[in-house]
């Protein structure tokens, strides 16, 4: 078999907008434009080759139908903080009016059709690194499947998925949808053995440190069985990229072999978040972004083992644009940092790094592991995934 | 027989069994007939119709003993998750390929002993544990099945052997990131890249650091060049022979766990191939790719061991 194989090369977004006037030009705003728009996107990064024989949407699911618009949708009663217990009823509620003011559609089944069709092979990525305190909520993603039922989507059409099956088990989504709703990872647990629930013909590859495993795959279940992807991810710290949302739980939950980006203190999170999040088919397929808020972590993510550093947003998010939703996730991160006294995602003081003493980290917010990367929501802005710049970020906000 | 026929047979390593003739059951149960005897317990085997070799204690111990094949904990120097330490002798075979070898192994490395032996065709001799006989049996009929095919290596570069301690550590580390080598006693016009350790182009403080030095010839060969690479693992070493029509890829996994979707490229004309996959027999190669001057593809899932031709 002779692959027609669609590569792009990376060197850096200044390099790629100017020279690769293949298709992230015409995908992404010009170098001058982020100038205008205050983003500052560095150049010293390492050369990122894509490989993929798949043509983007006409309209790719990133940045969307709405880009810069986001629908935020806040509860005081959408969970008992006392016990961790999110309101399902609540929930729901949010999730209607939210889809509903997204869409502009009058009732709710008519905003999720406004993305999905019976046809469609619809994929939940949720997000299982926080269990058991802070994980995409069984509340969501159980509405979810309700929504895509009620339009006629098969219960055997709907995948909830996840790279790790240790992690999707302990999370059991499946007690909370119908039988008959596909729960799928790519590997057994991160032990960098299961390779075979990845395409090997659609990938990343970059030499980052010094690493004989240059690839980064995207899963099998993305390339050859979903038409759609519903990304839910959680409002949380993230050791090595400063904040962790919709951007990196499509990237990094559908793709191999990413630990590998940071080692010793140092990330490349920055550039290689938005690479992947950029790289169809995912792009195209990825058409609907709801930012689970209802609980976050502000440190130590993206684990949430403790309880000590988890909070309450009490929000949920609603868009297709990613990196709308992720650059208002990095001040929500920060700001709840700075009301515990902590370091802001952006330090990159070198007296704050205790390299891969996670230990320490756990126990002190004002330690870090890696200098963070909270920067790839730039980045990714400079790939045409979305709109980085507050000013130009519209967001509706309604309560319930 | 042919030469090529000689070559293998005398590849296949052989077990140094000192227990007595009653442990035939457990032999004959693992179907292994051929082993390395006590020279005072030749007879009684022969008779029982195992193919023997006397080999005394003493014979054993003046070969050079190779150590336990794995990964093990190397704080500050490998990552135990993503990239471990790796023991392989490959670069010993390669050093001196008329040695003479032992393996002394405790359970569960009999298997790998055995693959990384019979990968370079080292002459090799074994002391297993009795619980490890299975699976020493098993490897060792899988050696039997593999079709015979004797190509020479393939090599990227040349490395002059001083014969000194940073030469051979350096080696250890470019074998163990898989940059196919060939060691010369000195510079050879046939190869591309000839690396003396102690010259201007590569001086000994650098070799010091063998991986950083692995690294900068890894960089001086560029991946696009490299006739072999290794996907989905950092704890596979691979052995690459070709004669440019045909290729052998043997594929060791050091790592204990079985590997799911090793991807493997090769450069080179070939179109095709099968794989021999220990513990599992023949197997179709996956997601196969012949493009940009080489072929890809994937195992289905692998242990300790697995050959793939091409062709």
């Amino acid at each position: 078999m002779h692959r027609r194989a669609f590569v792009r090369l990376l060197a850096a977004a200044a390099a790629s907008a100017k020279a690769a006037g293949l298709d992230l030009a015409a995908k992404g705003p010009s170098i001058r434009e982020l100038e205008r728009d205050g983003l500052q996107i560095r150049t010293d990064l390492p050369p990122l080759k894509i490989v993929s024989r798949y043509s983007p949407a006409a309209t790719p699911g990133m940045p969307g139908p709405f880009p810069g618009r986001v629908i935020r949708v806040k509860s005081d009663k959408c969970v008992d903080t006392t016990t961790n217990t999110a309101n399902d009823p609540v929930v729901r509620e949010m999730m209607a009016q939210g889809m509903r003011a997204l869409t502009g559609a009058t009732t709710t089944a008519d905003a999720w059709r406004r993305f999905f069709a019976p046809s469609d092979v619809v994929g939940i990525k949720v997000n299982c690194g926080g269990y058991p305190n802070c994980i995409s909520a069984y509340e969501i993603v159980a509405e979810t499947v309700r929504q895509l039922t009620g339009l006629g989507v098969p219960v055997s059409q709907i995948y909830i998925y996840e790279r790790f099956q240790n992690q999707m088990d302990e999370c059991n989504y499946a007690a909370h949808v119908p039988e008959g709703v596909q729960s799928v990872a790519a590997e057994r647990a991160n032990r960098n053995t299961d390779n075979s629930g990845y395409d090997p013909e659609t990938y990343l590859e970059a030499n980052l440190f010094g690493e004989e495993d240059t690839r980064s795959s995207m899963m099998r279940l993305v390339t050859k069985r979903l038409t759609k992807i519903i990304n839910i991810p959680n409002i949380k710290d993230h050791g090595a990229s400063g904040a962790t949302g919709c951007l990196k739980n499509i990237a990094y939950g559908s793709f191999s072999n990413v630990a590998r980006t940071h080692q010793r203190g140092k990330t490349h999170t920055y550039s290689f978040i938005g690479t992947l999040a950029s790289m169809e088919p995912i792009r195209s397929r990825t058409v609907l972004q709801i930012m689970d808020g209802i609980r976050g972590v502000w440190h130590g993510g993206p684990f949430a083992r403790t309880t000590k550093y988890l909070f309450y947003p009490k929000q949920i998010m609603f868009g297709t644009d990613p990196v709308a939703i992720d650059r208002l996730l990095l001040d929500i991160v920060d700001n709840e940092r700075k009301a515990h006294g902590a370091i802001s995602i952006w330090d990159r003081n070198p007296n704050s790094l205790k390299m891969d003493d996670t230990r320490a980290r756990d126990a002190d917010p004002n330690v870090n592991i890696i200098i963070r990367e909270p920067g790839h929501v730039d980045y990714a802005a400079s790939l045409g995934l979305g709109v980085a710049d507050l000013a130009k970020i519209k967001v509706q906000e309604l309560t319930v | 027989m042919t030469a090529a026929v000689l070559a293998l047979v005398a590849a296949v390593p052989c077990l140094y069994w000192t227990q007595g003739i009653d442990s035939r059951p457990t032999l004959e149960s693992a179907g292994i007939k051929r082993l390395c005897v006590p020279p005072d317990q030749v007879e009684a085997w022969r008779k029982a119709g195992f193919n023997v070799t006397a080999i005394s204690d003493a014979d054993f111990s003046a070969r050079e003993a190779l150590p336990v094949p794995g990964t093990t904990p190397r704080p500050g120097v490998a990552s135990p998750t993503r990239a471990p330490w790796i023991v392989a002798s490959g670069w010993r075979f390669m050093r001196a390929p008329a040695g003479k070898y032992s393996y002394a192994v405790p359970t569960g490395k009999a298997a790998l002993a055995l693959a990384e032996a019979a990968a370079y065709a080292g002459d090799v001799v074994l002391k297993i544990e009795a619980a490890d006989v299975p699976a020493a049996g098993a490897m060792l009929a899988f050696l039997d099945s593999l079709p015979i095919l004797d190509l020479p290596p393939v090599v990227d570069f040349g490395v002059v052997d001083d014969g000194s301690p940073v030469t051979a550590e350096a080696m250890n580390l470019l074998a163990r990131r898989n940059l196919l080598f060939e060691i010369e006693k000195a510079p050879s016009p046939r190869h591309r890249i000839n690396v003396a350790i102690g010259t201007a182009a590569y001086p000994a403080q650098e070799a010091a650091d063998p991986s950083a030095f692995a690294q900068k010839i890894r960089a001086q060969l560029t991946d696009e060049q490299r006739s072999l690479r290794i996907y989905g693992s950092e704890v596979v070493i691979a052995r690459l022979t070709s004669d440019g029509k045909r290729a052998r890829v043997h594929l060791i996994n050091y790592g204990g766990r079985e590997i799911e979707g090793l991807r493997v490229r090769v450069r080179g004309s070939y179109q095709s191939g099968d794989a021999f996959i220990a513990g599992s027999g023949k197997a179709a190669l996956q997601d196969q790719v012949v493009a940009d001057g080489g072929i890809e593809f994937s195992l289905p899932k692998m242990g300790a061991y697995a050959v793939v031709d091409l062709r």
